[in-house]
């Protein structure tokens, strides 16, 4: 393998590790959050400067 | 059974997804030119087609992270702006940098090896960037240390700005240190162009590439903020909840708690819920 390939393959597939990892993250607290029912995040949907 | 209630937030806005989708193509596009359809270079033959991503890549890590992360935080920090909205988004843009961040330093070094005989060495611009990324893996780990959600905001928010603080040094790091690291690769100081042609529009679709990935993980990465803090609080709410049932229970009963034997002394202390 040249250092090009090395290269495309290194960034593209860090990248599309990466890319994957946060979409199994963002479901498995998807489903967490739909499990517990859970609230809203503190001050979201507050009006910034309202937060002490 | 009732059904599940609905998440506070948009789960998948449209308008990501199809960020995400052009990224890709757009990617497809940048490997498609870079490796096959453009010129190997006059100098450098075949070694050039890494500079299709390192720039675009080092572009992202250093101005469309850092910048992110630094307006996040001071917006957050600016009491008329203040909304944890600003501290997720700056700490997502420090996660999906630190990523872009070690892949700048791994395509710089597979570049450099080949063209400069060495996987490393401690040039300015090199230095600069890898204290970069341990800025960066700093405010992560600082992210992770149990704290008021506030406070942490506060926290990471002066920990950005140092990371900011190294942007510039890493932009000027080839002007003010005369060391191994070449100057602009696509201008120099008087803003003339260095590459033309096939490889100037291959570079470009590069930098489009990587900036439509960039907000797309950004985007998936704020919305795991968003349900780490809206699902942590809430199972901290019930564990201190279900501590304070058991421990009034057994006040009741006259057991141990009700004897003082245990109070104080696990890590969610009934004698201080807050």
């Amino acid at each position: 393998m040249s250092y090009v390939d090395a290269g495309y393959v290194a960034a593209l597939g860090v990248l599309f590790i990466y890319g994957v990892s946060l979409v199994l993250r963002r479901r498995r607290w998807e489903r967490a959050a739909r499990a517990s029912g859970a609230a809203p995040a503190p001050t979201d949907g507050v009006v910034p400067g309202s937060h002490p | 059974m009732t059904p599940a209630p609905p998440l506070s937030t948009p789960v998948r806005p449209r308008w990501l997804s199809v960020v995400g989708l052009l990224g890709f193509v757009a990617m497809g596009f940048t490997v498609w030119l870079g490796l096959w359809i453009t010129p190997p270079d006059e100098v450098q033959g075949n070694l050039a087609r890494l500079l299709y991503i390192h720039p675009p890549i080092a572009t992202v890590a250093l101005y469309w992270a850092g910048g992110v992360a630094l307006a996040g935080s001071l917006l957050y920090l600016w009491p008329r702006t203040r909304s944890f909205f600003w501290d997720r988004l700056a700490a997502a843009a420090v996660e999906v940098g630190a990523v872009f961040s070690a892949l700048t330093l791994v395509t710089g070094s597979l570049w450099g090896r080949p063209v400069w005989g060495v996987w490393w060495t401690w040039d300015a611009r090199l230095t600069s960037t890898a204290l970069l990324l341990l800025l960066e893996l700093g405010y992560l780990a600082l992210r992770r240390v149990p704290a008021d959600p506030a406070i942490r905001a506060r926290r990471c928010a002066v920990a950005a700005i140092l990371i900011a603080i190294d942007v510039p040094i890493v932009h000027f790091s080839v002007d003010w240190w005369q060391t191994l690291h070449q100057g602009g690769t696509i201008l120099d100081p008087g803003f003339a162009l260095h590459v033309h042609g096939s490889m100037l529009w291959t570079m470009g679709i590069g930098f489009l590439a990587f900036t439509l990935i960039f907000v797309w993980l950004l985007g998936v990465r704020y919305r795991v903020e968003v349900l780490q803090d809206e699902v942590g609080d809430q199972e901290l709410e019930v564990s201190l909840a279900e501590r304070w049932s058991e421990d009034t229970a057994l006040a009741g009963v006259g057991g141990p708690a009700g004897s003082g034997a245990s109070a104080g002394s696990g890590p969610f202390d009934a004698g201080s819920p807050s």
